[in-house]
């Protein structure tokens, strides 16, 4: 068990679900994944692809505009 | 700090082993009114309800000022700051639904996208319609041009780089003003891009779009005709957007 913080403050929409989809392939079962992100689009649509590749998913507002999305490798 | 950080991180944990234990179709809902519950270790965050009301004040006196000056700059004021609000609060992003699609397989995005422009064709539709039926002249005839190579040149160049570049027009406009920095830059060469683009529009407009033929559905299919033939094709795309999902996701889950 354990975390991958995955620094995304001021990458623009894509490059944060692709890195993420990156850095996933490394972790093992059980590993959490954590994505630091500061774009709204991004807020949205890397928490949706991990939901739908059946991780779980928790999403962290740590400041205004500033999130931390974390994802737990389940398989 | 670091504590802070572990401590956090134990509760997220926990709050997801939570969610494994009860895993159904409902796990949503659960995690959500958990993340409420749980959100103690939170940093405090300001109060912004203040600057919000002082927001509105400055928009209605700055529109009451366009509205004496100009009925018409108070109306686009208006629809200006209900349409960049909607676009935040929904994170509406015309990039992301051409995008995601390919790019993750999600297309909740793109039928968003399609159900707005359903919604849009009937109102236009309707403003025409009724203008032709009351023998007024047709309003946005202007916007009527010519189908070209011209429109297949522009939009891939402007798919690439609002893929780039983070958001398109709209999107980008957005995350200014949300304070997203690198978007900034975005913005002074969307600036420059569209200063270059009125400056060889002349040519383009003589040598590529001027050579299409303008097509405008109602001539051809009739008024009731166009607007069944427009909601229908868009019906066919949110379908395929549909299938193209489920087809992503059945593959992604298999390996």
């Amino acid at each position: 068990m354990k975390e991958v913080i995955l620094d995304c403050l001021g990458e623009a929409c894509p490059v944060p679900i692709v890195k993420s989809e990156k850095a996933i392939i490394d972790l093992e079962v059980g590993d959490l994944l954590i994505v630091q992100i500061d774009h709204s689009c991004a807020m949205k649509n890397v928490p949706e692809w991990a939901r739908a590749q059946g991780y779980n998913v928790e999403i962290e507002e740590v400041d205004d505009g500033e999130w931390e999305v974390f994802i737990e490798k389940t398989k | 700090m670091v504590v802070y950080k572990v401590k956090r991180l134990l509760i997220i944990k926990q709050r997801l082993g939570g969610v494994v234990l009860s895993e159904t179709n409902n796990s949503l809902s659960a995690r959500r009114s958990s993340s409420r519950s749980g959100s103690a270790n939170r940093k405090p965050k300001k109060n912004l309800i203040p600057h919000g009301i002082m927001s509105f004040i400055i928009f209605v006196v700055i529109g009451l000022w366009f509205a004496s000056k100009n009925p018409s700059l108070a109306i686009f004021w208006m629809t200006g700051i209900a349409f960049g609000f909607i676009l935040q609060r929904s994170r509406f992003c015309f990039t992301a639904s051409m995008r995601d699609p390919l790019l993750t397989g999600v297309t909740s995005v793109l039928r968003s996208v399609l159900i707005a422009f359903a919604i849009t064709s009937i109102g236009f539709w309707a403003i025409k319609y009724g203008a032709f039926v009351q023998g007024l002249p047709i309003p946005g005839m202007g916007y009527v041009v010519p189908v070209s190579f011209a429109t297949a040149i522009g939009a891939t160049m402007f798919g690439i780089g609002m893929v780039i570049a983070g958001g398109c027009a709209s999107g980008t406009l957005m995350r200014v003003g949300e304070g997203f920095m690198m978007q900034i830059l975005s913005l002074t060469f969307f600036i420059i891009g569209s200063l270059l683009g009125a400056h060889d529009f002349g040519w383009w407009k003589e040598n590529v779009i001027l050579k299409g033929k303008s097509i405008f559905l109602p001539d051809y299919l009739g008024w009731f005709g166009a607007l069944f033939a427009q909601l229908l094709l868009i019906v066919v795309l949110f379908v395929i957007a549909d299938q193209w999902e489920q087809k992503k996701a059945g593959n992604m889950s298999s390996h």
